[in-house]
């Protein structure tokens, strides 16, 4: 059957412009890791659906403000990881807890702001939520309620392993010539590995694709509600992890006895959470890979490729090179999924033949019956 | 000394025996392969044949897991009570008031400036130079041609592929990998690795 995906979703910066107001602007979205703000005045920076936002320690209480300065428009912390005040580098105008302005170096003498002036200057505040230790953000002054998106199942679960993560993270950042949505397409089909993997990640984990009949056939039929508690009920289950495929005769190394191991099954565990969120252990809860497809523009995305192990027992001396090997093995991979999906994206053009999708796809078709309803129709989150 | 071994293994070890071969003909060590097995583990065994009484022994396993793997051997070694050798090629040019540690290499035609330091189990492969007043800290590896200006301090296990330059007064952190072929003018924070295959640096944050 055909997709619902006309090539200009993955083409048009109008269809970018509306994802972003009406996908990205409103639901909650992966915005750092909980153990890289561990300290009072540890911060991470980042820039979700356009906009900079800084996460930031205040003797243990996260908060997420816009990363701007309310002075000259200056970001306010400028690393993507780092411990210091919040205060702008520019003209040191210095923020608290709340987002409040709360000291000026001469404020009175050269600026001469009244006292109502000096209260109205505060910062855009994000509402965020912490599970284990991953961080989301919501950018929607009104955000929908994090059970909503997520149902309590995958949260339980995405509590429950991140829990173990450590506190040495290892990340480096991709930048992909394709669209976001091939991203998660790409990661729902299991038919792929053994055709792009089969000299990876084919060689360890047997994935087999499966047919759903009742999601096949419900994937075949129109969306009959798109009122905005139909849509959320409908996003929840595009969310979902847990233990995907066994991995045949696991390799064993030295480092895998210094770690606090999640879970304890020689599986494959893949968490999903919809829009751009992937998390995985290759080792049955040893060590995770977390990816984050940034959308930049149509045919752009950054992937954020972060890795840690679990918990270690105590610290040893070689764990950077345990990231580092995982890294460098997850290179291969993820070096053929982007090849794979810039071949999709150079092959699209206005007129390009829809897909021909089939059973095993319901899953994405779901996806794409809920998301061609949000931008086709006013319909609103 | 009666005996002296190079041990290790890969295409380093027997590159090494064929360079201390070439600047000192018979004088050079005896190979001693160390097999690596399949879970990176090392075979000891061979060294059970070596007495450690009156003899020398060069450690040769090339970066291979951020230089640990070479400091892994060299541990094992020492604590079988050998003693550990250094290698300096005749041709190197090795400046005034230098400290050059156990188990290092340097190459042919190296220079190696005024009071630099260079610590253990370091490798300087041939070509390169480092400035004076240098401080190179233990389990480095620095690939052929290599340019380090004055003063640059490089961390324990940092490596430095070909093509790599450092400019005068940088530091360099632990466990980093310079890998892109350019001038690194800034200081390098620690574990942080330019890897060729990758557009992005590899950051590692906490521990």
């Amino acid at each position: 059957m055909r997709s619902r995906m006309h090539p200009n979703y993955y083409l048009s910066p109008e269809i970018f412009a509306r994802e972003r107001q009406k996908i990205f602007r409103k639901v909650w979205l992966f915005a750092g890791l909980k153990t890289l703000v561990l300290e009072h005045n540890a911060f991470i920076t980042r820039t979700i659906a356009g906009i900079p936002v800084v996460i930031q320690n205040f003797h243990g209480v996260l908060h997420a403000f816009e990363n701007v300065c309310l002075h000259r428009s200056a970001l306010i912390q400028t690393e993507p990881v780092g411990r210091r005040p919040l205060v702008c580098p520019y003209h040191a105008w210095r923020y608290n807890e709340d987002g409040q302005v709360d000291g000026i170096p001469e404020c009175d003498a050269i600026y001469r702001f009244s006292e109502s002036e000096k209260r109205s200057l505060k910062l855009r505040e994000f509402s965020l939520r912490t599970v284990g230790n991953i961080l989301f953000v919501n950018l929607d002054e009104s955000p929908l309620p994090f059970e909503e998106q997520f149902s309590e199942s995958f949260i339980r679960l995405l509590e429950s392993s991140s829990n173990v993560y450590d506190t040495e993270v290892m990340v480096t950042t991709w930048h992909g010539h394709f669209n976001w949505k091939l991203a998660y397409e790409n990661l729902r089909d299991a038919n792929h590995p053994r055709f792009v993997h089969p000299k990876s990640l084919a060689q360890t984990v047997k994935f087999v694709p499966q047919v759903n009949e009742a999601a096949f056939a419900e994937s075949c039929e129109p969306l009959r509600d798109s009122s905005p508690s139909a849509l959320r009920q409908e996003i929840r289950r595009f969310s979902y992890g847990g233990a995907d495929a066994p991995i045949d005769q696991m390799q064993h190394f030295g480092w895998h006895e210094r770690v606090e191991r999640w879970g304890g099954q020689d599986v494959y565990y893949n968490w999903l959470a919809f829009p751009n969120l992937h998390i995985a252990s290759a080792n049955g809860g040893l060590s995770f890979t977390l990816e984050h497809h940034i959308p930049v523009a149509p045919g752009r995305t950054d992937v954020e490729i972060y890795w840690f192990t679990a918990r270690k027992k105590q610290p040893y001396a070689f764990s950077q090179q345990v990231l580092l090997a995982q890294m460098h093995g997850s290179e291969l991979v993820v070096g053929e999924d982007i090849d794979v999906m810039e071949q999709v994206q150079k092959a699209l053009h206005e007129d390009a033949p829809l897909p021909t999708q089939g059973a095993y796809e319901s899953m994405n078709r779901l996806v794409e019956r809920w998301y061609t309803e949000l931008m086709e129709t006013d319909c609103e989150l | 000394m009666n005996s002296r071994w190079i041990v290790g293994t890969g295409d380093y070890l027997q590159e090494v025996l064929l360079i201390w071969q070439q600047a000192y003909g018979q004088g050079a060590p005896e190979k001693i392969e160390i097999p690596q097995l399949r879970d990176y583990t090392f075979d000891l065994s061979p060294l059970d044949a070596l007495s450690p009484s009156d003899s020398e022994v060069f450690v040769a396993v090339d970066e291979r897991f951020g230089n640990f793997k070479r400091m892994e051997l060299m541990q094992a070694v020492m604590a079988r009570g050998f003693k550990l050798a250094s290698f300096v090629h005749p041709s190197a040019v090795v400046g005034v008031d230098t400290k050059i540690g156990m188990n290092v290499f340097v190459g042919a035609h190296a220079v190696i400036g005024h009071t630099t330091r260079i610590d253990y189990n370091s490798v300087v492969h041939a070509g390169v130079h480092i400035g004076p007043r240098g401080r190179i800290k233990s389990s480095c590896w620095i690939e052929n041609g290599v340019q380090l200006g004055s003063a640059v301090e490089l961390g324990a296990h940092c490596t430095i592929r070909m093509g790599a330059s450092i400019r005068a007064g940088v530091n360099v952190g632990r466990g980093c990998e310079l890998g892109w072929p350019r001038l690194y003018e800034h200081d390098v924070p620690n574990k942080t690795v330019f890897d060729s295959r990758y557009g992005e640096p590899i950051h590692t944050y906490g521990k």
